[in-house]
């Protein structure tokens, strides 16, 4: 409707939408999230879940970024939520900046590439960092994420984390392996949104 | 027995606190007022399940921490400590996704002044995981009629088609739940610059302060041994 004039500010409606999107997909990540991470409870697979937690997340978060209408607050928002449960989690105060830091940076991808693939591309890898940088105190303060580790896992578990905190190898597959996941599944995403949502006229 | 909304959030960040941050033992305290007050809930066929699966895994842990027996140990010793400490943090949200509803939380997070642009979220997203695990059983059990299992030759021959068959519906719900939810918050008034009021009272009464006492009792405690 190019004819229709509008006063340029965005309904308050828009505004509940956004917020309640923020709130379904954030549920969702968190227990897809949580679900795809288990792999890395083999001891062998730690730097491979985040790969794995990037791929499954792909698809709700192509819908999620397709949905909202305000991209910076509303990633800011998601991240941010991640930070506080990685806070009562007991992880280090680091977290929150770092999560805050990955929703400012998904939303200005989306903000700038807007809705196109490859704006939703860049916010998916972005977001990517979100699961790869919860491992990020091992190596940034090693002794506390051990003992915190210690409490949580058995002793061959913790012997195998204190291995990998001896390179920054690891730290770096992480990373890799983590938006390797987001850039497959960006395109198993793109595959999906047309074959399913765009025809029932979901996104 | 009836809590303030903002004193089953102080009882999450306090039991989470105490399971996740300090040494095994100590998160036994809390572990314990949750059941207590899951057991004032009535909630006997949940705690019928939970206790004995929690009092075993419990009574293995130390062994199993010192087990060092391969790759079959270790996803053992993973499972059980998994259940010993995920567990009791996934009852407290139990407890306070099955207790509170949620006019009585936003009422709380209103008291407490956070914007609504921070409690519509958060409410929502309390509110969906019941219905993310109800949605996903249903479309487990549809798929199951049809032959589609999460472990079988044929998922594990394409392990991407469970993406297709249990992720994609999933999603479908739960967009077409949310839509209808944002359509529903926005007759109800539910705007993030406007004040709603609340019918149920919400206040501290004589069980808020017990809870309160005993949670802070328990953290001090801690604080002082570990000094």
């Amino acid at each position: 409707m190019p004819n229709v004039k509008t006063t340029g500010k965005k309904s308050s409606n828009t505004l509940v939408r956004d917020l309640v999107n923020v709130g379904i997909f954030a549920a969702l990540y968190f227990v897809l999230a949580f679900a795809s991470s288990s792999i890395g409870y083999i001891p062998a697979l730690i730097i491979f879940s985040t790969g794995s937690i990037s791929l499954v997340t792909s698809i709700p978060l192509f819908l999620f970024f397709l949905k909202i209408d305000r991209p910076i607050f509303c990633c800011l928002l998601f991240s941010s939520f991640f930070g506080c449960v990685m806070l009562m989690m007991g992880q280090s105060l680091l977290m929150l900046p770092i999560f805050v830091t990955v929703g400012v940076l998904t939303g200005f991808c989306l903000k700038i590439l807007h809705k196109s693939f490859w704006g939703l591309f860049s916010a998916n890898v972005s977001m990517s960092l979100l699961s790869s940088s919860m491992m990020l105190p091992l190596w940034l303060s090693t002794e506390e994420y051990l003992a915190y580790a210690s409490g949580m896992s058995d002793e061959g578990y913790v012997a195998k984390m204190a291995e990998l905190a001896n390179s920054y190898w690891p730290l770096v597959a992480i990373f890799a392996f983590g938006i390797l996941g987001a850039v497959v599944g960006s395109f198993i995403a793109r595959r999906v949104m047309k074959k399913h949502f765009e025809r029932i006229g979901l996104a | 027995m009836k809590l303030d909304p903002r004193t089953k959030l102080f009882l999450v960040a306090a039991a989470n606190t105490m399971i996740f941050s300090v040494p095994y033992a100590y998160s036994m305290p809390m572990v314990a007022a949750v059941l207590v007050l899951l057991l004032l809930e009535k909630k006997w066929k949940f705690m019928s399940v939970f206790f004995p699966v929690y009092a075993i895994a419990a009574l293995c842990f130390d062994y199993l921490k010192q087990l060092d027996s391969g790759m079959i140990g270790t996803l053992l010793a993973a499972t059980v400590l998994l259940i010993c400490r995920m567990m009791p943090v996934g009852v407290v949200f139990y407890y306070i996704m099955a207790t509170t509803k949620a006019n009585e939380f936003m009422a709380g997070m209103s008291k407490m002044h956070v914007p609504n642009k921070v409690t519509i979220p958060l409410t929502v997203m309390i509110r969906f995981f019941p219905t993310v695990f109800d949605e996903s059983r249903a479309i487990s059990t549809a798929m199951k009629m049809r032959g589609i299992r999460l472990f079988s030759l044929h998922t594990l021959k394409n392990p991407l088609t469970i993406l297709e068959y249990r992720l994609i519906p999933l999603l479908v719900s739960i967009t077409k739940i949310g839509d209808e939810l944002s359509v529903a918050a926005s007759t109800r008034a539910l705007a993030p610059d406007t004040r709603r009021t609340c019918i149920v009272p919400i206040g501290f009464h004589v069980q808020d302060a017990v809870v309160f006492v005993y949670c802070i009792a328990v953290i001090a405690f801690v604080v002082v041994s570990h000094i």
